[in-house]
Parts: C-alpha cells; structure tokens; sequence
C-alpha cells in the first residue's frame, strides 16, 4: 500500500496524461494467476510472496487480498475514492508525453546499441537504463542518449526511470553469469508493471523464436511468461521474436579463425537463420510507428538458416584460412546439463547449458518472412545476407590490418 | 593497449582481491601483502593505470600466449616481413617502463614461476577459457562480447557500421544553436557517423551539457558577439547553422537570424583566408591571381577599346564623343576612366588570360574583383573557345555594379550567360579572354552628396586585382532557415526580412553554401514520409525536425547541395488530379540517397 503509494508519488500528473490507467493492475485478478500455475515454473515463476518491497508481490497481493475478502472490498473501495481524486487532479492540462521520448532497457548489449544508435538517428530522445556500474556506459552518452541508472532486480528504482516515457523498448537479458530468474523474470515483471501503471503507451519486448515449444529451456519458458504477462496486463505493446544475430558469429568464428586459435562447434544439424541487428533495429522502429501492428506477435529472422558447420566453411573461405575446429557432440553437452542439474550449485550452469535441448532437436530456426515485410512495408532485398556480412567485415578486417601495419611501419622510419 | 584491458579486468574482480594483492606487491619486487583491499573503486582503477605498463613486461618476458599470437598474425600478413622490423617495433612500448623496472623483471619471472597462487590463477584462466567456449556452444541468440578488434569495425563510425561515412574522421563540424530542436539532432547524427563535434552555446549550463553527447566539444559564445566567435571556427572545416531567434522582437530576430549568420560566416571566412596565408596561397582556399595592379607595368596586355552597338552610319549622328583611358597614377592607383557620349558606344578593357601553369579555370567557380569607383555599373565578358582558332570562340557575358568607393565584386562563371542564347553554357576551362566594359545604358544614379551632379555617361574605375574564386566540391556552411509558413502572419514578414538578410550574408560571404528552408517543425521521429524539395515558397507541409537534422548531415559532402537554397516539406497528399508541382520526392532509406536526385534538379546559386 504504502508503496503504491509512493509510486503514484513518482508518476507525477505533469507527465502523463492517462494516469487513470493506474486503477488497472488491480484487475490483474486470480484467475490470471492461475493462468500462470498452470506453467511449469510455477513455483518459482511466481513472484516471492515474502515480505520483500517488491511492487509486483505489492500489487498481486493487493488485488488478491481485496477480492477474496469483503472487508478487503471496503478497502478497496476506499483506495478507490482516493484514486478517483488523484484521476481528478490528473485531468488538469499537463505536458503531453512526446512521442519521441523512448527508454532503452539492455541498452549496452548487442541489439541494444544498435537500437539506442538507430532510435537516435531517426531523431528520438533516447534515455537508456543501465545497471550503475563502475565502468559507466559512456559510448552510449556519446552518440547522444541520455543514461540513468537503474537496476531491473531492485524495482524500487524503475518508476524515476520511467518519467515522460511513451515507448519502451526492452532488449535486455541477464548475463550469462547471473541467475536467470532476478532479472528476466521478476525484473520484467515489475518493470511492465510500473510502465503500465505510469501510463506509458507501448512497449516492445523482444523474446526468442520458439519460445512456446521449448518448457525445458528456462530462458525461453521466461520469455515466454514475459510474452503472456504482457498481453494479459493490456498494456499496448509489440513482441518481436527474434532467432540469431549475425554479430555474434564474429566473436565465436571469425575472430578465432582469424587469430588461428580453435573453434569449438557442434555436430548439431540445427540450422538458425541469423540476422543483422541493425536490420533488426529498423525493422523495430518502422514497427514501432505503424499503428496495426499493436499487440501483435512478429518473428523478425534472416534470410536464410545456417548450421554451424556451414558457418564456419563460410568464414574458412572469406578468411582464406583453415579453422583449427573443435567439435563437440551434442550428446556431451546433454550429458554435461544432466551432471550439472544434479548439484544445487551447479543449477545455473545446467540452466545455461540447456539449450542444448534445443539443438538435438532438429529444429530450423527461422520463419518464411515475406508475410512481415509485406506487413512493414519493407523490400526483402534490403535485409542483409551472412554472405555479405561476413564479406564486409573480412574485408575490412583485413585492409584495417594492413593499414595498422602500413602505420606502425612509418613511425619506424620516424623513430 | 591489451595491457591496459587486462589490468582493468584484474582489478575489477572482486572475488579475487587477495590474489590481486600478491600480484601486485610481487610484480615491484616488494614483498608486502599490506595492499589495501577494501578501496573504493577510483583508487583500484588508478592502481590499474599504474600497473598497466608493468604488465607489457611481464607478458614480453614470459611469452604468455596472447603476444605470441599478435606477433604470429603480423607475420603471417606481411609479405616481405623480417622477423627484425618486428622486434624493433615492440621496443619502443616497452622501454619506457623497462628503464625503471630493469631489475626487478628477473625477480618477477622467478617469482612467477614459483608463486603457487600465480599459477592457481593460470590454471583457473585456461580452465575459464575451454569453460566459456564449451558452454557458449549451448547458446543461441545471447549475445557475445565484443571484443577490441570487432568494436573497432562494428563500433563507432567503424566502417561496418551502417552510419558510417568515409570523410567524417577528418571532419570538424561546428554546430551551432546544438541545444535547438534540430541542432539537438544534427548533434546526435554527426557523433554517430564518426565526425568531431563543436557545439557553440550561449551558456554551458549543467543542463545544456547533460543534453550534449559527452565527447562535444562545448564552446561558451553568442553569435552575436563577433569576438567571442573566433575560437568557435576554430580547427572547423564546416558549419551547421541551426539557430534561431527565441522572440521575434525584432533585436533579436536581428542579432541571431542576420547579424548571427553573417559574424559566423565573417569568422569562418577570415580562418580559411589565415589558413590559406599560412600556406602561402598554396591551400585549396587560395585564390588565384589573374591580374594585379600595383605598378605602371601591370597595366601592361591590357589595351583599351571602343565601339558601338550601331554598325551603320546613322550611329555616326548621335556621336558625341567616346574617350577612354587606362593609366597608372601617381597615387599607385590603376584608373580605366572616360566618358561614352555616344549613342549606343562603350569602351573596354581586353585582357588575355594567361594563368600560373597548372591552373584552370575549372577549378575556379568565378572572379572576384577588387575595384573602386564612382559607382557604375559594367559588363564582364569571358571569350571562351579553342585557343588555337580563336574564330570559334563564343562571348559570355555577366552585368556586375560597383559601388562608389572601394568594393569587391563576387561574378560566379555560373552567372555568365551567352551572348548568342543558341551557344552552350559557358565552360571556363575554355576562357581565354576577359572584357570589362562600360556602356551608358542602363546605369543607375548612385548617391551622392546633394548639389553634385553627376554625368551618368561619365565612369571611373580604379582596379585592384582580379582573382579566381577557388571552387569547392563541398559546401562549408549549412544554414537551418524557414519558410515561413506556420508563423504567425503578424509576425511573419518581420522573421522573414531577418532570415532573408542572413541568407543573403551568407550567400555574398564566398563560403560554399546550402540553405534549407524547412515548412514547420513538427517533433516526430524521421524517416517516414517522402519529401519535397522546392525552390520557390510552394510549399504547404510541415516536416519534422529529424529529418531535417537528416538533410543538413547529408548536404555535408553532397555536391550537389552546394550553393542551393531550397525549401523542403513532407509531401502533401494531394487529390488526384490536383497535384500542383512535379517534383522530386523520395522516401529516406539506408540504401538509396535521396537528397542527390533531389538536389540535382534545383538551380545553383539561389
């Protein structure tokens, strides 16, 4: 209570204008969370009913409390008078929420940045919220965004960070290091939460392709639940689920191929249709500005799926070099998340592993696109292939270090 | 710089404060485990700094893996690499710290090899390794950190970078009025290409610091004052002029609209010309040199003529006389002076051109002339053709005005028109002669102090030089005006005189020029909608503020911007039928540049 309150307190009547809009977490009701319960992860996917200031457990449990109980009733109807008043006071004139004022969450990370980069080229005020952090963000402030620092597993520092916020994008995910469930799960959840409450009018949430199929994978079960508390909560907003990014072969094949140290492969036939994040990120924004595609689910994926294997024959030939290739069958990898999963305190590193589940299954990662450009008003053709990526950056890799051998070779002559 | 990196991770592993101590302590040959571990993190990261020069030795000294690679791949990419050059290049890093260090290196190795927690650290580094890579393997779409290589072509203005553009690393862009709504953008475009960034404020305020990308350089100035607008051009090579009066009091719209762009434009002009002095008139600004008259043999190839329009005898009626002379006075001034009483009679000034060798005319866009007078106005004529058949040339001509008193006149080759309308535009390569003449017709009364009459058919023209106006492919000066639609009609002729002054100080500062004039700014995200682009005070729509931070960062290096002024809008989605203009428009989009085909059909010089 005392913390709606101060919420209410943050969301201060000159920035938004459908304050009203916060009476409605209250209707998030029992039967949707039963919904959840049904979902495997039930116990621990619901938030901690423990007494913890968390304003999920705050607002479920409000909404709990006053519906079973008749006395939970009056109070109810007595925050409701208060609320009305403070809706009141909201339909005095205030500073309407720009259109161009969106929050990056995630935005350090590798989509992030191209979606910070792309938001302020196309002219938005973009605010990114980021985990204070002794090494400060500070590429992102120099292209011109304004951070603020906030942490999704602490809640009680979400609501400043969304002031004056129409959209938000969040492509944030836990580190690979950190537990899963603070961060993308209870994280989420409060931070749609309080975006709901404060008025902001979209919300975009990008999640993996599959997530449904895959339960046992508990990355994609959260991205899942994330996808379905978001179309229950009624805030407007878009999913775009997404398969591979392009620039995260670069680290795991070109680099070592260049560096001629091993590459570590799979024997997995899964194939993943991998694709630019800055494709992504106009994708994204044009998305985000067309009006018919509110609430809907899109699959954003490359043109064309690729096995591991045909990764790195890709990289051998642009390189021009032989991959010293490690492969490991899948069946390691299963078996390692089944000896891990064994130990409480390897739970983690089981749950990281897991998706080696996805990668026995045979599955193509990718979508027929042609229906979601059609849908963006995009031509196919622009979206760029891993042939041409890969091309690029061999390319310039190459001449870059030619050139820094070229420099050091002059000021040998000056020395 | 790997050092530095590798330091940094060390101290910032927390987990490990106690093999940090040790480390640090043994790499000084200090055996002391009394290092402060509980520091905040300022003092870890200067400890970090410190260490990092320590930690280039030590990896040297004990061939740890990475060097040898790094050494390994220049090899591999020279072609005719001896392995000499390559020592001789990791030398000079080294050495610095060496010189300090040289005796504790050999403590260091032997206490490396034997320090058990050392070697717990090197064991858990390899472990760390294989660990990372064999769980990686697991991963689908989780992002993989970048490493300094991949940041370098990917990152900032990083060739794989969709923004980049190749000239913005050696470009310095002054923006002007960078907290405006369309300055705020330009900013933000401008870091993302990879450009340095002046930003000329009125007050470096917290908040006006907070809205500017970190690494802008912020100058405290008003365009106002012309003296505090010199360290703002500074080092620039271009200017985006996005400022605008915040009252339309006229004083103000004076001192920002007008007197703003005109002190900028001075400013920037004197840098160039100091820069040009600086190399001697060898700089790509300098003019260059057609004729100057300081002595009485300059005047030499120079030869008086006269004429008439009227080749019959009738003419020889109306003749009252024709006089004209060209002589170096006393003074060291170069007068053509006389008179054309005669109907239809002039006079003139031949000159053939003989250039430095090297030079054309081609790479000049014009003459500028440096002359005074009593204020008549005269006929610059370029002969232009094949030198060696002087039969084919054909005769160009431009009408220019002095002013009584000493005065410089800009005349753009753009601005010649030929004689017979049939002929081609005139190619200035091709000019060979030059003609300055005077004909009574058409001259206009200057002012003059009351009770002087003045002979209309009488002229003086004293000469001070003759120079090329050096071309450029790129525009210098970018001026954010407006069209004035979406102004409040009481207000709007007095905004538009201002504007209109400013856009005309520019035009006549000799800086390459575009001069946009957006319809009403509206606040939305860019990139949406097609364009217009128009001269001529057509348009109707308004446009939004991205996308005109858009066209200025493209005009930068478009050829085709230079020297236009044009008006853009959105396009208006007009009724069938009822379209009111053809015109270009195009829908922005990273593969196509849409402001080349657009810019190409409007006239230059506007």
């Amino acid at each position: 209570m005392a913390s709606t309150l101060v919420l209410l307190h943050h969301a201060s009547p000159h920035y938004h204008q459908n304050m009203p809009a916060i009476i409605s977490p209250l209707n998030f009701n029992n039967q949707q969370l039963q919904n959840y319960s049904l979902l495997s992860w039930r116990h621990t996917l619901l938030p901690p009913n423990s007494n913890n200031i968390n304003i999920n457990a705050l607002l479920l449990s409000a909404s709990a409390s006053s519906n079973a109980i008749p006395g939970g009733i009056r109070t109810r109807r007595r925050r409701g008078g208060r609320m009305l008043r403070c809706k009141a006071a909201n339909l005095a004139p205030g500073t309407p929420v720009r259109q161009t004022s969106i929050l990056v969450v995630g935005a350090t990370g590798t989509l992030g940045r191209q979606i910070v980069r792309r938001a302020l080229d196309e002219g938005y005020d973009v605010r990114c919220l980021v985990r204070p952090r002794p090494a400060p963000a500070d590429f992102l402030r120099d292209w011109g965004a304004t951070v603020v620092n906030a942490d999704l597993s602490k809640p009680e520092t979400i609501p400043a960070t969304l002031l004056g916020i129409h959209t938000v994008i969040d492509c944030a995910t836990g580190r690979p290091e950190e537990p899963i469930k603070t961060v993308d799960w209870e994280g989420k959840v409060a931070l749609i939460q309080c975006a709901k409450a404060m008025g902001v009018q979209k919300f975009v949430f990008f999640s993996i392709h599959n997530c449904d199929k895959h339960p046992e994978v508990p990355l994609m079960e959260i991205k899942f639940c994330t996808e379905t508390f978001l179309r229950d909560i009624g805030l407007n907003h878009i999913i775009i689920r997404l398969c591979g990014f392009m620039q995260g072969l670069i680290g795991q094949y070109a680099v070592p191929i260049l560096e001629e140290k091993s590459v570590w492969g799979t024997d997995a036939p899964t194939r993943i249709a991998y694709m630019d994040t800055q494709d992504i990120a106009r994708l994204t924004f044009i998305a985000l500005r067309n009006e018919n595609i509110n609430g809907k689910l899109l699959t954003f994926a490359g043109p064309r799926a690729w096995t591991t294997q045909e990764v790195i024959t890709l990289c051998e030939r642009l390189a021009g070099q032989d991959a010293n290739v490690t492969t490991v069958p899948v069946s390691i990898l299963r078996l390692t998340r089944q000896l891990t999963r064994l130990f409480e305190w390897t739970n983690d590193v089981a749950d990281r592993l897991a998706f080696s589940e996805v990668l026995t299954s045979d599955t193509v990662f990718s979508v027929a696109m042609a229906e979601t450009y059609s849908l963006l008003g995009v031509d196919g053709k622009d979206i760029i292939t891993l042939e041409k990526y890969l091309q690029d950056y061999f390319t310039n890799i190459l001449k870059k270090l030619k050139d820094l051998k070229a420099q050091s070779k002059q000021t040998d002559i000056y020395f | 710089m790997n050092a530095a990196a590798a330091a940094t991770t060390y101290s910032l592993a927390p987990v490990r404060p106690f093999g940090l101590c040790i480390d640090v302590s043994a790499r000084r040959g200090i055996i002391s485990l009394c290092y402060p571990t509980t520091e905040s993190f300022g003092s870890w990261k200067i400890a970090a700094h410190r260490r990092s020069g320590l930690l280039v030795i030590c990896r040297d000294a004990s061939k740890t893996g990475k060097v040898k690679n790094e050494k390994k791949k220049k090899k591999k990419m020279s072609t005719e690499t001896n392995s000499k050059e390559d020592d001789k290049m990791e030398v000079p890093e080294v050495q610095v710290s060496q010189q300090e260090l040289s005796s504790s290196v050999s403590v260091m190795k032997r206490l490396d090899d034997v320090n058990p927690v050392g070697l717990g650290r090197r064991s858990r580094q390899i472990f760390d390794e294989v660990w990372r890579k064999f769980s990686g393997l697991g991963q689908i779409s989780r992002t993989t950190r970048t490493n300094d290589e991949t940041s370098l072509l990917i990152g900032e203005g990083g060739p794989m970078c969709e923004f980049a553009i190749p000239g913005a690393q050696n470009t310095t862009v002054l923006v002007v009025g960078a907290t405006s709504r369309v300055g705020r953008i330009v900013v933000r475009k401008l870091m993302l290409r990879g450009y340095t960034v002046k930003a000329l404020v009125r007050k470096a305020d917290k908040d006006v610091v907070d809205m500017l990308p970190t690494s802008v350089e912020i100058i405290t100035g008003d365009v106002g004052d012309p003296s505090s607008l010199k360290p703002a051009v500074e080092g620039c090579n271009k200017i985006i002029y996005c400022s605008t009066a915040r009252s339309s009091i006229t004083g103000d719209l004076n001192r920002v609209d007008n007197q703003g762009v005109y002190n900028i434009a001075k400013a920037f002009q004197d840098y160039n010309n100091q820069l040009a002095q600086l190399r001697a008139g060898k700089s790509s600004k300098s003019k260059l040199l057609i004729a100057k008259f300081k002595s009485a043999d300059s005047l030499h190839g120079w030869e008086v003529r006269q004429g008439t329009y009227f080749q019959d005898v009738i003419a020889s009626k109306y003749d009252g006389g024709i006089d004209a002379k060209f002589e170096y006075t006393e003074n060291g001034d170069a007068i053509f002076s006389g008179y054309v009483f005669t109907r239809g009679g002039y006079v003139e000034l031949i000159k053939k051109l003989t250039l430095p060798l090297g030079s054309t005319l081609d790479r000049y866009e014009g003459l500028v002339l440096s002359v005074g007078g009593n204020g008549r106005s005269y006929v610059l004529i370029l002969e232009a053709g094949p030198s060696a058949d002087k039969a084919q040339s054909k005769v160009y001509f431009a009408r220019i005005s002095t002013k009584a008193g000493f005065c410089r006149v800009r005349v753009p080759f753009s601005s010649f028109r030929p004689v017979k309308p049939d002929d081609p535009p005139l190619d200035p390569f091709l000019a060979h002669t030059l003609v300055i003449r005077f004909e009574p017709r058409r001259q206009r009364p200057v002012e003059v102090p009351t009770g002087v009459t003045q002979d209309l058919r009488s002229f003086k023209l004293i000469l001070e030089y003759v120079k090329a106006l050096p071309t450029g492919q790129e525009t210098d000066f970018i001026l954010v005006s407006c069209t004035g639609s979406g102004i409040e009609p009481s207000r709007r002729e007095q905004v538009l005189k201002a504007k209109k002054a400013g856009e005309d100080s520019l035009r006549k500062s000799g800086l390459g020029y575009t001069i946009v004039r957006p319809g009403p700014l509206m606040e939305e995200p860019g990139g949406q909608r097609a364009l217009i682009f128009d001269q001529g005070n057509r348009i109707s729509q308004g446009i939004s503020c991205a996308d005109v931070a858009d066209i200025c960062v493209k005009a930068l290096h478009d050829s085709t911007a230079r020297n236009k002024s044009f008006d853009v809008c959105y396009e208006s989605v007009a009724e069938p039928g009822k379209q009111l203009y053809e015109l270009v428009a195009h829908l922005p989009d990273k593969a196509n540049n849409y402001l080349t085909p657009a810019l190409s059909v409007l006239e230059t010089n506007t």
